[in-house]
């Protein structure tokens, strides 16, 4: 992203005055979480502050915990030591995944939907990282029960960030276990979006016919 | 920019106003509900300026920048940018050397992101009452938890007063463990001329935009005295593949805030002070307590109600304080029970799933407890017996505004005879039978 762009949204995002991402009136996370659920074609999406916050949330939001094993793509040597802080073991490296992974930077920002497209797992985890605006990530899904776990695991008590407001239990029957503050800034959420918007954007832009009087004329 | 300016100025107070019906009686409210909006953070031009500035430094170079400059300040040894309060504490605990399975100490009342940052720490928190004067961590109840398996104490700066650091450390030395603090509440509070998170052998500090010191959305830091317990905290992250990372937006928003930090505390001293003042006069409300040579920070203004002062000795503490709280809110002042019950009594420590599969706490079935609120009476009777206010002391919070509350709290103060009606009316039941709140 330009840095005038940039420039131009951290600006639009401090005129606003809101920067919390509990805030009830911040707009930047619902727009991220829109725009990625619309590119990736998955009903819901959770957005994180780190790969590894979204790698927890994909399997703790399938109730995938310590002591328990999963199917994954071989790992990385990094994720390989988070999986095994988290206590879960990877028996499998050919059956069908718990979670598909893809990291995103500005020269594959544009190829987002292609790439989910060929995820088949119960959820996606996008890292953003790569972009350019610090540590941040997205778990993507179709399963409501996983998103809702998820969301849980990065708020505190009973509550997901729309019900703590109201302070009534959100869903008694959710415990959270551990709950960690995994949430996104929302001027972190607004660059992002920019960024994707814009890597979108220029490969339409390259990839559409140039239409000419001459070739009008054929 | 909309962010410098409420939206209408505020009237001075009028004295007669004090003489009006309550407004939940049909009277003129002392904060019009139009003007009653509080903004915070602060957002300046000089930190929109200050974020450009960073796009065109390395990422890296702008969070190491913001840690040492507020490590400077702090005066701690050490410092670790992390990405949230919870990650602080929890770098906090691995530097002190808590390892999994270990027992923390941590006080009942406070946020659950103590306990949950133990828990993260693959550790069993293991809670304790408060002092009922300061409302945070009590050094007698935490000396009689202490057991071979405890690693560390985690007392809470609660709301910013900073906790009896010499007694918690004086036991800490005692028994070989370590003293871990909280103090996400406690930002520029001081014991003597120290500053909170450089008391003890680690510190963890919460600096989400709805702190004292905010940073740009999410954020936290780690304080470690010794180059030992930073450098236990930071292999820890690569031996075990954790991001943590700061993102560069939050942390060149919190560079910008700093320097203007020193001036809202002055703000905020000068409202806590003013409102103290006028409570006393009530008999009904007392401020906080601070002890001599202690520095509160107010992130949070915890007022204590005495109704037998008023002539309302014979009615539930808990009843009174839930109709002053009407009467309160219907006058503008968005007062609050920030928690309404011990954190052991939360789902999460009562369901003690943690990791999944009951980790951590199946490492040390020996520290589990079943607790009831019974079990924190303190606690509870603190619950019971006050209110709070959060933003309401902050900086932009203007002068006219803190006058209006101090007359709020004047006016509801004066009449025991619609508390009384309330009570009589109403079905109160005590805070810790309601769903368990956090804010």
């Amino acid at each position: 992203m330009e840095l005038f762009d940039t420039a131009t949204v951290l600006t639009r995002v401090l005129t606003s005055g809101v920067v919390m991402s509990i805030e009830k009136s911040d707009r930047e996370l619902p727009g991220l979480e829109r725009l990625l659920t619309k590119k990736t074609r998955r009903s819901k999406a959770v957005l994180l502050n780190s790969r590894t916050g979204a790698i927890h949330a994909a399997l703790a939001g399938q109730g995938i915990g310590h002591g328990d094993s999963v199917a994954l793509a071989e790992p990385d040597a990094e994720t390989a030591a988070f999986l095994a802080w988290l206590g879960v073991r990877v028996t499998s490296y050919d059956e069908p995944a718990a979670y598909d992974h893809l990291a995103l930077d500005p020269s594959n920002a544009h190829r987002l939907g292609e790439l989910a497209a060929g995820a088949t797992a119960p959820a996606l985890v996008v890292d953003l990282t790569g972009l350019g605006f610090g540590p941040a990530a997205a778990v993507l899904t179709d399963d409501p029960k996983l998103w809702a776990r998820a969301e849980r695991l990065k708020i505190f008590g009973a509550y997901d960030l729309r019900t703590m407001w109201t302070q009534e239990e959100a869903d008694a029957d959710l415990v959270p276990g551990v709950q960690f503050n995994y949430r996104l800034s929302p001027l972190v959420a607004a660059c992002v979006r920019m960024a994707l918007t814009q890597a979108a954007q220029t490969q339409s832009a390259q990839t559409r016919p140039v239409a000419t009087s001459g070739a009008n004329q054929s | 920019m909309i962010t410098d300016f409420p939206n209408s100025p505020l009237p001075l107070p009028n004295p007669a106003e004090l003489d009006d019906e309550l407004a939940a009686l049909g009277g003129a409210e002392i904060i019009p509900k139009a003007l009653r909006r509080t903004l915070f953070p602060v957002i300046t031009k000089e930190d929109v300026f200050n974020l450009m500035l960073a796009q065109r430094q390395a990422p890296e170079k702008v969070v190491a920048d913001f840690a040492e400059a507020y490590r400077a300040y702090v005066g701690a040894g050490f410092a670790l940018p992390t990405a949230s309060g919870t990650s602080s504490l929890h770098m906090a605990l691995v530097g002190a050397g808590v390892r999994p399975g270990d027992e923390v100490i941590v006080p009942a009342f406070t946020f659950i992101a103590t306990a949950q940052a133990v828990v993260a720490a693959h550790a069993v928190p293991v809670f304790v009452d408060i002092d009922p004067v300061t409302y945070c961590m009590d050094p007698a109840a935490a000396a009689a938890a202490i057991t071979e398996r405890t690693r560390a104490l985690m007392p809470v700066h609660v709301h910013g007063l900073p906790a009896d650091v010499p007694a918690l450390r004086a036991l800490a030395d005692r028994h070989g463990i370590a003293l871990v603090e909280d103090a996400s509440h406690a930002h520029s509070a001081k014991i003597g001329d120290r500053v909170a998170g450089s008391f003890g052998d680690a510190a963890g500090q919460s600096l989400m935009a709805d702190k004292n010191f905010p940073l740009g959305g999410e954020g936290g830091i780690a304080f470690f005295a010794t180059e030992e317990a930073y450098e236990r905290a930071v292999s820890y992250l690569a031996e075990h593949g954790i991001d943590y990372g700061m993102s560069w937006v939050a942390a060149a928003f919190g560079n910008s805030q700093l320097k203007r930090l020193p001036y809202y505390d002055e703000i905020r001293a000068r409202n806590a002070a003013l409102l103290g003042d006028a409570l006393r006069e009530t008999g009904l409300f007392t401020p906080p307590h601070v002890p001599d040579g202690h520095v509160h920070a107010y992130n949070m203004y915890r007022i204590t109600l005495h109704p037998e002062a008023v002539g309302l000795a014979d009615l539930p503490v808990h009843a009174v304080k839930e109709a002053v709280h009407e009467l309160l809110v219907a006058e503008g002042v968005p007062a609050r029970e920030w928690q309404n019950t011990p954190i052991p009594c939360h789902l999460p420590f009562q369901h003690r799933d943690g990791f999944g599969n009951g980790y951590p706490f199946s490492l040390n079935p020996g520290a589990v407890r079943d607790h009831r609120p019974e079990d924190f009476p303190v606690t509870l009777g603190m619950l019971d017996s006050t209110l709070v206010l959060c933003r309401e002391l902050r900086s932009p919070v203007e002068y006219e505004r803190i006058l209006r509350y101090a007359d709020a709290f004047r006016k509801v103060a004066r009449r025991p005879d619609a508390i009384r009606k309330l009570v009589q009316e109403r079905d109160y039941v005590r805070p810790y039978e309601k769903a368990a709140r956090l804010g």
